[in-house]
This record gives structure tokens, C-alpha cells and sequence, in this order.
């Protein structure tokens, strides 16, 4: 007896095993990077809730307590006022950066003036200094001004790096608008702040969002300058969380309590707004 | 409706001359086309006029107002642009009632008027929708209709059809035209397109290298080019231009004599003579004023293109439909002498026409 083996329908067999298996190997990829960067956030908010005895531990059944809360808005903790200090520094640093920015990239964007062309570059080249170098000027000027330990010496301080990006961000998105829009509102009437306030901004608000999200969480999440600047009265949620570190050890589930705190408002944030900031980010890739 | 004015208008980036220094009155009512190729200052012109560029010297009159250091939304102008410039994020109906929100009419005011000038240019349906989601002949028409809602002085129109298609071209052009005498508002129109600026303007105004080459009716652009520059730039295809010159007292035209036509200009002197070419004739070659060898033959339908070498020289004529002509024929042409145009060769400027 002679065996006969169907080459044409073996072919497209071995094709489709091939295939599934590099499903397989890529769903393994997806779930394996999820788990990486979705596990240490679940972790924060289990061990927030887990007894102290507990905290360390990486059970995952256990009897949640909201023993940690109310300690960590008790002494020494004080998130409550330190969730306070970071709303109001991050708040402030917005509300100036954000119009300041949005000015200041029209202005690069649009008017043609001697160094011009260099200033952006200039504005973003301070960047490039590291921090540490920048945080004693600061230091020593907000101590002569009295200013240390206060919410708008932290605000100063985030402006100084949040408004060059920010600037930079909406400078890209000026840059891909038309200028015949805005040139169409003058000659119908409007002034150039007008024009800009009631042409070109709302059209720009993908690109300025983006920008906004970018200085929210940079702001919201900056530890170094307000670690340096402050001691008691304006200290902000990141550097509450060295409180958490005792001659008696590391209070893990305050720590994770007071996480929870910091990433709740990314996770707010990023519900809300990803659409303006995916549209942000691409914006000018394609037309 | 006022007239336009520029007196000694000059546009420079450094040493770079947009428009030299040029003179010009626009009346009141009249639809001006400016024409040239791209580069020429037309645009620049233009925009200097809206305000958009601020002139280097000179001055600006809009009726009997100085306008020339004015703000483009003191000036009482309306503009179109070639891109359009909508506002995206706003409706049909909020383009066309911008400049009336930005004037602070009342909202029922704005309303009506909106209305009214939709209707005009047949938008009344759109209204409600945004920019993205309309044809480019629709937001050419809301970019019209933004233009005229509150009857500005001045109408300025930055090739505003060249982002269209051919057919949608021809129907937008007779809209702007009929929009015009209707309203009656003065108008300065901006094209590289001679079609364009044949069939529109009253007259038009010739541009190149920032230099004014000639202001005239479209008859007498077509017909009387002040310049070879206007020669060759206005007409499709443009006028044959061969060199030619007086000999012993006849004239000679690409290297051959022409007997029967009066000699322009002084002995020796060095002329170019132009001709259209539906202005030159097809006949056998004993019956010829010039003669010349076929190098192209193209039939345009209504039409025949016939393209013939004359010594160096490389002509168009225009003949009848039924004509044929292979490559090669060695074949006659008749100049009629009304319709040739002499230019000195040196100055480029135009002597006289026959």
C-alpha cells in the first residue's frame, strides 16, 4: 500500500499553526509588559489597604483596613495638608504656565524678530543644565527673599522647567496652523489677541492640552527642587513620602497609602483627556 | 465702495524688493485683477492693501482715509483667501457670521444676515455643518459669503479658485463675477490664471519682478501688450514673437523678407515682431509672406495647433479645425498686418502696431 500526502493542503496547515503560534508568543509579550508595569500600582493600592503587619508581604488575600487612611492624614503624616500643598503648587504652576506658554509659542511661532529664530532654542537649552545646579541660585535667592518653605517658591521653581517644554510643545502646534486663519480674523475685524484667543487657541486646543498634561505631571510628581526648597509648612506629596521612612523602619502601607494619592489623579487624567493628547502628540504627522 | 489708491508703494526684506516703487488707482466699483507669474509682488501687493505687510515707503488710500498705517480690521476690507482661511472649530453659519460677532451685532441681527447671504450663495442648507465637512467649491462659497455678509469697502481675492477643479472653476468664477456687479464693491482680484483675468476684470493690472508692466482693459492687455513681457505672458498659447529687422527699406522677419508691409523703426535697428496666432493665416507657399516647415500639428477639437519653424524661430497658428498638415509640410503663412505688433528688440517696449 502507498501512501499519498496532500502537499497542497499541508502547506497552508503548517501556514495557519505558524500563524497561531505567533499569536500566541505576541498576546504572551502583551500580557507579560502589562503585568510589569500594571503589578507595582496594584501592589500600591493592596498594600494601602493591608494591616501594617502585613504590608510587606505579597499575600493576596487579606482583611483590608482603612487603618492606613486616617493614619496617614494624622501626625506625623499630614497628608491632608500635603495633598493640599501639591494641589495648590501644581494648580499655580498651570495657571501660569499655561497662558504664559501659549503666548510665548505664538510669539516664537509667528513673529519674525532679531534672535528670533535662536531664542526657543535658547529658552530649551536651560533645560540641559541638570537640576542639582540650578537648585542652589534658587535656594540662596528664596532664602534672601524669605521664600523658602512656601507654595510660590515651589511654583517658581516648577515654572522654570515646566514653561520651556510647554513653550516648546505649543510652538510645534502653532507652527503646523495656517496662518491665513488667523490673518482671515484680523481683516474680519478682530485684533490679533482676538484673532488668537478666538481663532487660533480653540483650534490649538489638542496641542495645549497635551501641553498641560505634560506640566500637570511633571508638576504634580516633582520631588528634587521641592525635597531642597522646602522643610514643613509647603511640602508636597512626593516628599511626604520620605516621612513615611522611620528610626522604627519603613512604613510600607503609608507610603502606599499616600501613592495612592499621587496616582490618583493620572489615572483621572488619563480617563479624561488621552484623546486631546494621543491628537497632540501626532498632530502634524500627518494631513 | 471706495476707490484704492497706492501712491509710491515699495515693499523691501532687506535688499530684497518685493514690489518696487509703483503708482496705482483702482476706482470705485471696479473689479481689478492683479496678473503675473508667481513672484511678480501681486500677492505682496495685495496684501499691503489689506494690511496684512506693511509697505516699506509710500502710501495707502482707501476712499478718502490714509490707511496706510492702519490695522487690516480698521480698514474696512474683506478678504478671500486661496487656502480659504476658515475657522475650523466653528459652524458654516459662525464663519459667515464671524465678522458681525466680532462688530458686536446682536445675535438676531447676525442671524439674519447670515441667512441672507447663505441664501445668495446657496448655503442655506449647510449652515449647521463645519468646514471638514464640505466641498471645496462649498467652502469657497462660505469663504464668499464670510467676505460679503457685512459689505466692506474693498473686496480682496488671493487666487481664490486655484485650489478648485477645472469645471468648478468656470462656475465659481461666474459667481464671483455676477457677486461683484451686484454688490458693486470694489474689487482687487489676484491670479496667475490669464483665463481668469480675462473674463473677470475690468481691467487688469500686469505684474513682474514688483514692476507694473502695463494697466489696461482685457482688450487692450490682449490686444495692445505694452511690453514683451505682457506679449508672451497673456494669451494660450502666447504670441509668437520672431526676431526681425529694416533692410534696405523692407522688413525682414526671421531671416526672410516680407514684402507689402510698411518697415517700422529705423534702418538696422533690432525689432521683435509679434503676432497671435489665430492672427496668422495657413496659405500655400506661393501665396506666403514667411515660410516654414511643419514641427508639430495638434487638434484641439474647435481647433487646429500647428507649430512651424521659421529659420530660428519656432511659431504657433492657430487654424481652422478641418486643416491638416503633417510633420515636415513645408507650408505658407499670411501676416495680417493689422494685427502685428512691433517691439524694440533692445528696450523690450512696445513701438507701434500695424
Amino acid at each position: 500500500m502507498t501512501a499519498h500526502v496532500d502537499l497542497s493542503l499541508a502547506a497552508p496547515l503548517t501556514k495557519a499553526r505558524r500563524r497561531r503560534g505567533q499569536h500566541g508568543l505576541r498576546n504572551a509579550a502583551i500580557v507579560l509588559i502589562t503585568v510589569v508595569w500594571v503589578l507595582p500600582v496594584l501592589w500600591i493600592m493592596a498594600t494601602a489597604f493591608k494591616p501594617p503587619s502585613e504590608a510587606a508581604g505579597l499575600a493576596l488575600w487579606f482583611a483590608p483596613t482603612l487603618a492606613n487612611l486616617f493614619a496617614s492624614f494624622d501626625v506625623p503624616y499630614l497628608l491632608g495638608s500635603r495633598l493640599l500643598n501639591s494641589v495648590l503648587v501644581t494648580a499655580g504652576t498651570l495657571a501660569i504656565a499655561i497662558p504664559v506658554s501659549t503666548a510665548a509659542a505664538y510669539a516664537f511661532s509667528r513673529f519674525r524678530f532679531p534672535g528670533g529664530s535662536a531664542a526657543p532654542l535658547v529658552l530649551l537649552a536651560t533645560q540641559f543644565l541638570p537640576p542639582v545646579i540650578i537648585v542652589i541660585p534658587l535656594f540662596v535667592v528664596f532664602r534672601n527673599l524669605g521664600m523658602l518653605d512656601t507654595r510660590l517658591a515651589l511654583v517658581i521653581a516648577n515654572l522654570s522647567f515646566v514653561v520651556p517644554y510647554a513653550t516648546w510643545m505649543i510652538k510645534g502646534f502653532f507652527d503646523a496652523l495656517p496662518v491665513d486663519m488667523e490673518e482671515a480674523a484680523q481683516i474680519d475685524g478682530a485684533s490679533r489677541l482676538m484673532a488668537l484667543w478666538s481663532v487660533v487657541v480653540p483650534v490649538a486646543v489638542p496641542g495645549i492640552a497635551t501641553a498641560a498634561i505634560f506640566s500637570f505631571v511633571v508638576s504634580w510628581n516633582e520631588f528634587f527642587y521641592a525635597l531642597v526648597l522646602t522643610r514643613d509648612h509647603a511640602i508636597t506629596l512626593p516628599v511626604a513620602l520620605m516621612s513615611a521612612r522611620t528610626e522604627q523602619g519603613d512604613a510600607w502601607e503609608i507610603m502606599a497609602t499616600m501613592g495612592l494619592f499621587i496616582i490618583a489623579p493620572m489615572l483621572v487624567i488619563s480617563r479624561f483627556v488621552q484623546r486631546y493628547f494621543v491628537a497632540g502628540l501626532v498632530s502634524g504627522a500627518v494631513r | 465702495m471706495a476707490a484704492v489708491r497706492l501712491v509710491s508703494v515699495e515693499k523691501r526684506w532687506g535688499d530684497v524688493t518685493g514690489v518696487a516703487r509703483q503708482s496705482l488707482e483702482i476706482a470705485d466699483g471696479e473689479f481689478m485683477v492683479f496678473l503675473g507669474p508667481s513672484g511678480c509682488g501681486k500677492t505682496t501687493t495685495m496684501r499691503m492693501v489689506a494690511g496684512l505687510e506693511q509697505p516699506s515707503s509710500g502710501e495707502i488710500w482707501i476712499g478718502d482715509r490714509d490707511v496706510t498705517d492702519a490695522l487690516p480690521k480698521d480698514r474696512d476690507v474683506a478678504m478671500v483667501f486661496q487656502n480659504y482661511g476658515l475657522y475650523p472649530h466653528l459652524t458654516v453659519g459662525d464663519n459667515i457670521g464671524y465678522p458681525l460677532r466680532i462688530r458686536g451685532h446682536s445675535r438676531d441681527e447676525r442671524r439674519a444676515k447670515v441667512l441672507e447671504v447663505a441664501r445668495k450663495v446657496e448655503l442655506e442648507h449647510l449652515l449647521e455643518r463645519r468646514p471638514r465637512d464640505l466641498s471645496g467649491g462649498q467652502r469657497q462659497r462660505v469663504a464668499l459669503a464670510r467676505a460679503i455678509v457685512r459689505r466692506p469697502q474693498v473686496f480682496l481675492m488671493d487666487e481664490p479658485l486655484s485650489n478648485l477643479d477645472a469645471k468648478l472653476r468656470v462656475s465659481m468664477r461666474a459667481e464671483i463675477r455676477r457677486l461683484q456687479a451686484e454688490l458693486r464693491i470694489t474689487t482687487i482680484y489676484v491670479t496667475h490664471d490669464q483665463i481668469e483675468a480675462m473674463t473677470l476684470a475690468d481691467r487688469i493690472v500686469v505684474m513682474q519682478g514688483g514692476v507694473i508692466q502695463q494697466v489696461g482693459t482685457p482688450a487692450q492687455v490682449y490686444g495692445q501688450p505694452a511690453n514683451l513681457f505682457v506679449a508672451g505672458f497673456v494669451g494660450s498659447p502666447p504670441m509668437n514673437l520672431m526676431p526681425a529687422v529694416v533692410q534696405d527699406g523692407r522688413l525682414h522677419v526671421a531671416g526672410q523678407a516680407i514684402g507689402g508691409m510698411p518697415p517700422v523703426g529705423a534702418q538696422g535697428i533690432e525689432l521683435v515682431l509679434g503676432i497671435r496666432p489665430e492672427d496668422l493665416l495657413l496659405v500655400p507657399p506661393d501665396e506666403a509672406d514667411l515660410h516654414g516647415q511643419v514641427y508639430m500639428f495638434e487638434l484641439t477639437g474647435d481647433a487646429v495647433l500647428v507649430t512651424v519653424d521659421i529659420g530660428s524661430s519656432r511659431i504657433c497658428v492657430r487654424g481652422d479645425r478641418h486643416v491638416r498638415h503633417a510633420i515636415g509640410d513645408i507650408v505658407g503663412l499670411r501676416l495680417d498686418p493689422q494685427h502685428c505688433h512691433f517691439f524694440d528688440a533692445r528696450t523690450q517696449q512696445r513701438l507701434a502696431s500695424r
